[in-house]
């Protein structure tokens, strides 16, 4: 099982329309995902019109199986499931290392109603807490969109120090940029930049900002199951295959 | 993600109109009809073996589409040509899931009509799934139906219990309850080999027979197109069967009808049967054609070969002779009479114990038979001739009918746990007879091979030979089976239960 996490330090840069996107990929080439709404300002489980359940608390949640397996909404598309929590969570890292230890109680209820995963996304909140150093460290991999602007290259920076200040492997960062605009020269100039300062950590894929994202918050689907043939469903989907080469 | 697998049901057609748009508890039914719809051919062995497991098995195009199956139906593509044996299916889901089907019978097409796929939503407020249902809507010629796949989604399973609840109300069935045949064809009545018989305290010996005969009657009937067609050799089977067991009835029940007509009707049965006969031999013998190989060393395969290719040619002459007899207007009139006869009773006189009690009279003859079983099995020992063990099998045969045929009369339970070790010993016996019958027929093989041809026949004859050699050391093992075979029958117990059940309990 991988786990894959979408985080971005910076609000605003397409991080839940990645990760909604990622989620649908996933599940479309058959690997049964979970995607977990963490971000209380993001929007996962809008986007796949699941209800957050009310019934559900912070306190112990994730020493609570059966709360957190009924807690899943099965999403409208095969193999994708969301956890609409939307809350931020405390023991959220012994939720992860259970996520992961086959003999957890956890694995075994999943298991034991079909529902064990291949691949848990993560849509993480837009700061650097408790819960993201949690993340850091229980991810294979952390996917992080950058708008190729000076603020973000500067907000990017911080995220690679705070890696290093908490001994974090780099190699675990995988960057791509995120609402592109081929008319601004400043875009091409800032991204030609940073692909030379953080050698490998970006990906080839550039995701260009485009009307068919922006009608995701109509729709209330992924671009990728409304319009397949679109140029942003199209760059999703190399995206996922080609994040899903290096994880 | 779907949880653990549901039930398949099977609901009327228009249910789907009663269900378009419907508010159902806080939820709304939403259909999405597919824009084609298909041709279609739900198969089945004759006797249905798939419907009575709750299978539902459909061709469409060169698809197989199977259900139950936990998403949607199980597919596999299995080209354009006609469907018939499972085991000559390519390999592959639907291969697996018809591993139920025995390896004798070949699939039929059971009813034909245009299928088309609809998709029904139960949406919320935000117009979010909370529980699915995939619905193939049959259109044949005679009626319709549409089989329905629910799927639960994970979390929703309140949704789900409304969408079970509702098609409930539309008076769905799952596919173990109903039967897609039955609902596409309402005149379709079910082939069943082996009709029970309705007793009640006042049916008459008599009657009893008379009501037997007509339902084998109509069993042997069911299986005349299937022999014609050559669609597989269990037609052939139970159409002997039917006629045997209607012979068993002449010859078991004596005095039911008077003594000169129940002997003219056991010949015409007879009549009937003997030209089944040899084609049903031939038919043993190609289909077992890989236990003969395996008896022999390579060496005289070749001659076996050539039997077999011998064997072939002349089950397509024998095929040709019958399914002509069978077409023809001689057999028409001869079997139409019959049927009209036990219909009508007319020429068809009591004899002197055609009014006795059926329930005490069936009581009577079983316990008889038993007693006649045990006295020749106490003489049995290993140096006793074969005659006494061939005389054995046909008693215990005509035990097993008459059992079979009574069986309403008597507590399920405790008849079946009679009829279980009895059948065992009837393996037994079976094949020791299966063993002996068949060197004789190879000798009689050998002796018609004539003159011509010298260096073939030397080979055939010695690969015959050595068979025969095989079979009579295989019938040997089974003799010696016979003693142990029958005590292991005729427990304490059973015994008992003979006693308790036909005889009163007494002695």
């Amino acid at each position: 099982m991988k786990i894959i996490a979408c985080y971005s330090n910076k609000g605003g840069v397409g991080k839940t329309a990645t990760a909604v996107n990622l989620a649908y990929a996933l599940a479309a080439k058959g690997q049964r995902t979970l995607l977990c709404d963490l971000d209380p300002q993001g929007a996962s489980s809008f986007y796949f019109r699941v209800k957050p359940s009310k019934k559900l608390t912070e306190t112990k949640f994730f020493e609570d199986v059966e709360r957190f397996t009924k807690a899943i909404r099965a999403s409208d598309y095969d193999g994708l499931d969301i956890l609409p929590a939307n809350m931020t969570f405390r023991d959220f890292d012994v939720f992860l290392s259970r996520m992961r230890n086959s003999r957890s109680r956890l694995k075994k209820a999943l298991k034991a109603v079909k529902g064990d995963y291949d691949v848990i996304l993560l849509d993480c909140p837009p700061n650097i807490s408790t819960l993201s150093e949690n993340v850091f460290s229980a991810a294979d991999g952390i996917v992080v969109p950058v708008i190729p602007t000076t603020l973000s290259q500067r907000t990017y920076v911080q995220l690679e120090q705070f890696f290093q200040a908490n001994k974090l492997p780099l190699k675990k960062l995988h960057a791509f940029f995120s609402m592109t605009q081929g008319v601004k020269s400043l875009h091409g100039q800032t991204m030609e930049e940073m692909r030379k300062q953080h050698k490998k950590r970006f990906l080839k894929t550039q995701i260009a900002f485009t009307s068919d994202i922006e009608r995701m918050g109509v729709q209330r689907a992924p671009v990728m199951a409304t319009a397949p043939r679109s140029q942003a469903a199209q760059t999703y989907g190399t995206l996922h295959d080609e994040l899903m080469e290096r994880l | 993600m779907s949880l653990t697998s549901v039930p398949t049901y099977l609901v009327r057609s228009d249910a789907l109109d009663t269900l378009s748009g419907k508010p159902i508890g806080k939820l709304r039914a939403r259909l999405t009809r597919g824009e084609n719809d298909f041709p279609f051919t739900v198969l089945d062995t004759h006797d249905e073996h798939l419907r009575r497991r709750g299978i539902c098995l459909v061709q469409s195009g060169s698809d197989l589409l199977l259900w139950p199956a936990a998403h949607g139906p199980i597919t596999q593509n299995v080209g354009k040509d006609a469907v018939g044996f499972v085991t000559d299916l390519p390999d592959g889901p639907i291969r697996q899931a018809l591993g139920v089907v025995p390896e004798l019978r070949s699939l039929l097409p059971m009813a034909q009509g245009r299928m088309q796929q609809v998709l029904l939503a139960l949406v919320d407020t935000e117009e979010k799934t909370r529980a699915r249902a995939e619905f193939h809507v049959l259109t044949a010629q005679e009626g319709s139906a549409a089989i329905v796949q629910p799927q639960a989604l994970r979390g929703y399973d309140g949704a789900y219990t409304q969408l079970i609840a509702t098609l409930g109300e539309c008076g769905a069935k799952t596919l173990t309850e109903a039967s897609v045949i039955a609902a596409l064809n309402p005149d379709h009545r079910p082939y069943v080999a082996k009709p029970d018989l309705e007793l009640d305290a006042k049916t008459t010996a008599y009657d009893a027979a008379t009501e037997i005969i007509k339902a084998y009657l109509a069993v042997a009937r069911r299986n005349e197109a299937g022999i014609i067609a050559d669609t597989d050799i269990e037609f052939l089977h139970d159409y002997r069967i039917a006629l045997r067991k209607i012979r068993s009835v002449l010859s078991l029940f004596k005095g039911v009808y008077k003594d000169k007509q129940t002997l003219a009707l056991k010949q015409q049965f007879s009549d009937l049967m003997a030209l089944t006969g040899r084609l049903r031999d031939l038919d043993v013998y190609l289909q077992d054609r890989q236990f003969f190989f395996d008896l022999l060393p390579e060496s005289l395969h070749a001659g076996l070969d050539q039997m077999f290719q011998m064997f072939a040619e002349e089950r397509t002459a024998q095929l040709a002779t019958l399914a002509a007899h069978l077409q023809s207007p001689a057999y028409e009139a001869e079997i139409t009479a019959l049927i009209n006869r036990f219909d009508t009773c007319r020429k068809l006189r009591p004899g002197p114990e055609g009014e006795r009690n059926a329930q005490t009279y069936a009581a009577k003859l079983i316990w008889k038979r038993y007693r006649k079983i045990c006295r020749i099995a106490e003489a049995i020992d290993d140096q006793t001739e074969d005659e006494m063990v061939h005389e054995l099998r046909i008693q215990c045969k005509k035990l097993r009918y008459l059992m079979e045929f009574f069986a309403p009369a008597f507590p399920k339970t405790t008849f079946k746990s009679l009829l279980k070790p009895l059948k065992k010993l009837q393996d037994n016996l079976g094949l020791f007879n299966d063993y002996s019958v068949q060197q004789d027929s190879l000798a009689a093989f050998l002796d018609s091979l004539g003159t011509k041809d010298h260096d073939r026949n030397m080979q055939l004859a010695q690969s015959v030979g050595a068979l025969i050699a095989v079979l009579h050391q295989r019938q040997r093992e089974e003799r010696l089976k016979v003693v142990d075979s029958f005590a292991i029958f005729n427990s304490t117990e059973t015994q008992q239960t003979f006693r308790d059940l036909f005889h009163g309990g007494k002695s």
